[in-house]
Order: C-alpha cells, then sequence, then structure tokens
C-alpha cells in the first residue's frame, strides 16, 4: 500500500510534538539569606597565620604582605602568652594610618547598630539579646569605652580565636 | 545563741582563720614543705652540646685534635689556667688571627670557688631536645615527640602549682622559634598543663629586627584605658566558656599582662636607643638571650628563670667556631652573675644560679675539618652523656667538687628536683611521681 509522502512525514514528525510539552516551573518561595555563625559550632582554632591574616583583613580592608605575615607570625610565636601576644600585635595595628573604624559618634549614637556589626565582624554571627543588651549598658554607661578598645577586646577574646 | 550553735560557729572561725593565710593562688591549702634555700634561681641551659674534654677536663686541643695544648677556655665559670698557645677561642682583633685575642675574665672568683660543681654528672639523652626537656622536666623524657609540648610537667609547673607562684615570677627565655623550644614552658599533662606554665620569649626574635618591625609601634596605654577592653574581653569569654583545657598558651592576669606590655614597649625603645645592658661580647644569639633575661630579671625579679643557648653546637661543622662559642657562653653566663650581684638588688645574695648541658659530644670527631684543619664533633655516643653541673648561691657549699672522671656523681634529672628542693617544694615535686626514679636534689648528693 503506498501513502502519501505528506503522511509518511507527519507520522515521523508525531513524536517530536508529542515530546515537546512545555515544562513545569516549580517555584518553592525560597528567599536569599546570610548565613550566621553559631558560637557553639565554633570548635576549630585559627592557626597563627590564619588569625593574622583575618585579623588584619579584618582592620585594613585589604590583604597582608606574605613577607610581613611570616614576620608576624615568627613574633607571635616567640611569645609565650599568645593573648599578650595579640593584644600587642592590636596595639601596634591601631596604631598605624589605614585602619577601618567607625566612628565614636556612631558607636554612641546607634549603639545596637555597632553592636551588632562588632558582632558580625567579629564573630561572623549575630549577638544574642543577653548579649547585646549586656553590651548596650555597657557603653552607655561607661565613656572610656572607645571603638577601639570594643575591637581589641573582640579580636583578642577566646570566640575570635575559633571558627 | 545556743551553747550548741556558739561551739560551732567558734570551731569554724577558728578553723577558717588557721588556713586562710596558707590557701595559695592555685588554691593549694598549704605552703612549701621544706624551708627554701633561696628566693630566686636562675638556670642556664649551657649551651648546645658541650664536650667535656674542653670544658671541665679542660684539656682544650689535647683530647679533640692531637696538639698538646691544654687549658681553660670557661675562666669565669671554673678554677684553671687558660690555654697559653694556639689560641684561637677569643674575638678577633683587626688584622689578627680568628679568636686569637681572649675575652677578659669578668668575675674575679670563679663560679666554681663560689659554689660547688659536679665534674662528672649524667645526661640521660645525647641529643638536644631530649636533653633540654629532662633539664626542664626531671624526667628522661623517653619517647617524647618533637614539635610538641613535654609530656611531663616542667619545673614552672611544679613551682606555680605547689608554691602557688605567679606566671610572671616563672620565665623561660629561649634562643629560636625552632624545633620544640618555644613549647617547653608549660607540658600538655592533665594535671598540670597550661595554666600553671611560665612565661617564654625567643628574645632573638621577640627583641629583634621582627619583633621590632612588629611590635614596637604598640600604643601607650595605662592599666585604666585597658580597664573597659579587659571588661568586655572578660564577658566575651565568659560567654564563649572557653575550658581550660582547650587553653593553646599560658595565661598571665590582665595585670600581668598590662605590666609585661609596659615593659615591652620600654625594651623595644631603649633597643633602638642602646640603651639595654648586653655582655661586653655579644657577637651571637646567645649572648643576646642572656642580655634579654638580664632585663628580665632586673624588672620582674622572679622566682625562677630558665635561659637557653645553643650557640656551641656549631661544633657539629666548626670546632673554632665551638671553641669560641664555649668561651661566649662562659663570658655571658658570668656577666649574667655579675649583674645580678651588682645591678638587681632584691636578688643579690639571694639567687641561686645552676648551670648544666644538656648533652655532650663525641668522644671521636666527624670527617669535618674547619680553617684550623681541626676536626668537628657530633653527639650521638657515650661521651655525650657525660656532662657536668654548677651551682652557686645561698646555702650552696663554696669551693667544693663533687665527683670526677671515674665516679659520675649526678643525673641532669636531678636539676628539677634541685631547684625545687632550692625553692621549697621539694617532697611535692619528687612525690608527684613524675620524675625520673634516680633523681634527687644536688643537695642530697653532697
Amino acid at each position: 500500500m503506498n501513502m502519501p509522502s505528506s503522511v509518511k512525514l507527519s507520522l515521523l514528525l508525531l513524536p517530536l510534538l508529542a515530546a515537546c510539552t512545555e515544562k513545569e516551573t516549580l517555584r518553592y518561595g525560597l528567599q536569599d539569606q546570610v548565613v550566621y555563625e553559631d558560637k557553639t559550632q565554633k570548635t576549630k582554632r585559627k592557626s597563627e597565620s590564619e588569625y593574622i591574616s583575618i585579623l588584619y583583613t579584618n582592620l585594613y580592608q585589604q590583604p597582608i604582605t606574605p613577607n610581613q605575615l611570616y614576620k608576624t607570625q615568627q613574633v607571635v610565636q616567640s611569645i609565650g602568652d599568645r593573648t599578650l601576644a595579640w593584644e600587642m600585635l592590636l596595639s601596634n595595628y591601631f596604631n598605624k594610618p589605614g585602619i577601618q573604624m567607625p566612628a565614636e559618634t556612631f558607636m554612641r549614637a546607634e549603639t545596637d547598630s555597632f553592636i551588632n556589626m562588632a558582632y558580625r565582624r567579629y564573630y561572623l554571627r549575630r549577638p544574642g539579646e543577653a548579649e547585646r543588651a549586656w553590651f548596650r549598658n555597657f557603653i552607655r554607661n561607661r565613656s572610656d569605652a572607645t571603638v577601639e578598645m570594643v575591637f581589641t577586646a573582640f579580636a583578642a577574646s577566646d570566640e575570635y580565636a575559633f571558627y | 545563741m545556743k551553747r550548741k550553735e556558739f561551739i560551732r560557729k567558734a570551731g569554724l572561725l577558728t578553723a577558717g582563720t588557721a588556713a586562710a593565710p596558707y590557701i595559695l593562688p592555685s588554691g593549694r591549702l598549704f605552703a612549701r614543705t621544706n624551708t627554701p634555700l633561696a628566693d630566686h634561681v636562675v638556670l642556664v641551659m649551657f649551651a648546645g652540646g658541650v664536650r667535656q674534654q674542653e670544658a671541665v677536663l679542660q684539656r682544650y686541643l689535647d683530647d679533640s685534635q692531637d696538639v698538646k695544648v691544654q687549658g681553660n677556655i670557661m675562666y669565669n665559670l671554673l678554677e684553671g689556667a687558660a690555654p697559653a698557645t694556639k689560641i684561637a677561642y677569643g674575638t678577633t682583633a683587626p688584622g689578627g688571627y680568628n679568636g686569637g685575642q681572649p675575652i677578659p675574665r669578668l668575675l674575679s672568683q670563679s663560679l666554681q670557688s663560689q659554689g660547688t660543681l659536679f665534674t662528672e654528672m649524667r645526661a640521660q639523652s645525647a641529643g638536644h631536645y631530649t636533653g633540654l626537656t629532662t633539664l626542664m622536666t626531671g624526667n628522661p623524657g623517653v619517647a617524647q615527640g618533637l614539635k610538641a609540648r613535654p609530656r611531663f610537667p616542667t619545673l614552672f609547673e611544679y613551682l606555680r602549682r605547689h608554691a602557688g607562684f605567679k606566671a610572671s615570677e616563672c620565665w623561660f627565655i629561649g634562643n629560636t622559634i625552632g624545633n620544640s623550644t618555644p613549647l617547653l614552658n608549660a607540658s600538655d599533662h592533665s594535671e598540670y598543663g597550661l595554666a600553671y606554665g611560665g612565661n617564654f620569649f625567643a628574645a632573638p626574635v621577640t627583641f629583634g629586627s621582627a619583633g621590632i618591625d612588629v611590635l614596637s609601634n604598640a600604643k601607650p596605654y595605662s592599666d585604666e584605658d585597658l580597664q573597659p577592653m579587659y571588661a568586655m574581653k572578660e564577658f566575651l569569654d565568659r560567654s564563649f566558656n572557653l575550658e581550660a583545657s582547650a587553653f593553646d598558651s599560658v595565661r598571665n592576669t590582665p595585670e600581668e599582662r598590662t605590666r609585661i606590655k609596659e615593659w615591652m614597649r620600654d625594651v623595644y625603645r631603649r633597643l633602638q636607643s642602646g640603651q639595654i645592658a648586653f655582655p661586653p661580647v655579644t657577637d651571637n644569639g646567645d649572648a643576646f638571650s642572656i642580655g634579654m633575661a638580664a632585663e628580665v630579671l632586673r624588672e620582674f625579679k622572679p622566682k625562677v628563670l630558665v635561659v637557653n643557648m645553643s650557640a656551641v653546637d656549631g661544633c657539629h661543622s666548626n670546632f673554632t667556631g665551638y671553641l669560641q662559642s664555649l668561651h661566649r657562653a662562659d663570658h655571658a653566663t658570668g656577666w649574667l652573675w655579675d649583674r645580678i650581684q651588682r645591678t638587681i638588688p632584691e636578688m643579690s645574695g639571694k639567687t641561686t644560679l645552676i648551670v648544666a648541658p644538656e648533652c655532650g659530644r663525641n668522644l671521636n670527631p666527624n670527617p669535618i675539618q674547619d680553617d684550623n684543619d681541626w676536626y668537628a664533633y657530633d653527639h650521638s655516643d657515650a661521651n655525650a652523656l657525660r656532662v657536668w653541673g654548677l651551682m652557686a648561691g645561698p646555702n650552696v657549699p663554696r669551693n667544693l667538687v663533687v665527683g670526677n672522671e671515674n665516679n659520675s656523681v649526678g643525673r641532669l634529672t636531678d636539676i628539677v628536683p634541685t631547684i625545687a628542693h632550692i625553692l621549697g617544694v621539694k617532697d611535692e615535686a619528687m612525690n608527684a611521681g613524675y620524675l625520673d626514679p634516680l633523681a634527687r636534689s644536688l643537695f642530697d648528693r653532697i
């Protein structure tokens, strides 16, 4: 039996047409989220080079040079009390130009924002309500609590040494 | 008040009044168990593997290079005349021979004549690190790994835990951050550990060019400036609640840290203006370390300070350099003793100095010859276990020599119980169960 060629062509294209159904797009209603660390999950101690690199970048918003990193690491290793070494290092950093710090007026005027910023910047997490309340109270009651001292306390703290 | 209640309260009050003065910062109830023999101890770990033949035996080139010249090149420490010829251990005068100018003697009386010399002691290892660990722990250090904290408590831990000393009263001045040196200030022992460790500086690094570059520009904070910072840090640390077992270093109190930081700032300033006193001949890292140890003594008047030297170890490839380093180590140690007596009144006459090498060197040389065609020496045989020890200070018999070449008296593991004895906690250290069972206070071997 001879079929017309147009029918043959139609029969050949039929599977292709069947395959071209519209694909269903699933939407789950997700939104972008910023993920924060949890202090209870910080169990790994930063190595000296990690600590120094992260601290330097944090304070100066630019990476430390490899040569300076190596030298700093050696000096830190040469001091038995690491907290003392970090405090000395911070004191030196705060005495050099180029450090990126918010103004004292910002800390006093927008204390909660400042506290949130400090926790995010150093601990990569939000402060708990108790933590925020403690700092709010401390900053409001202590005129000698400067941004530099707050940053030093965070950078020299135990939690900052972990990730 | 009822009679029964009155008696109970009165009893408690009496007990509390009696016990309170003896409660130490460590939480221990009773203070030292033996009468201290001195207020301070300085231990010089001398100085990188010292061959017995060139040190106490004073054979100079005779027993090493087959050159018939004997003599004492450590005349601040030991009694004996210096070599008369073939002088190569001193400094080099312009146009002169290498090492041809001996360093003038600093002490009018040698330390040997001021104290007791143990001429033939036994090291428990022929290696540096095990030797240093032995000196610091009183334990032979078998199975002690490199780049690891000592497995057994250090003398700092015995003293801080049992005598209640503060961290700033216990110091180790090292000469390098290499190998395990920065880890010798505390063990990782579960009953002692970092909570009782001593302070540490690797002097040539902390106060050398790197330290000056990285740390000398510190802001001058006062105690008052730092008070809010410490309050915030305390809150943050309490919130994080790090267990003591997770500490990675010794911890001073905030007050101690502030004091140390102020002192460091002052040292950097004086280093840059050339105001720090060093031994007259300071041309190697050892003398620099000794100079910085003297600065620590001057400022903190610690109960115990340990300082390490190691330049002598150049003997692996350069015998002339070894002689020069040995001569300088003697010079630096003599200077340190003189410095304590003359410039630190709080420690003068109240300090015991102990000097001991961490190991000896081989009987036979290796094939390496230096510019004088003298052979070098390693440290791996039985001769490398032959060492000596010297102590001087209050209650140390003067001008006494104990033992001889054929009669070994004393072990390097004796150093920790000796220091514990001097500072009043001998029984605690001995009974802790972590010392070499053969170790004894050197005072008990006299």
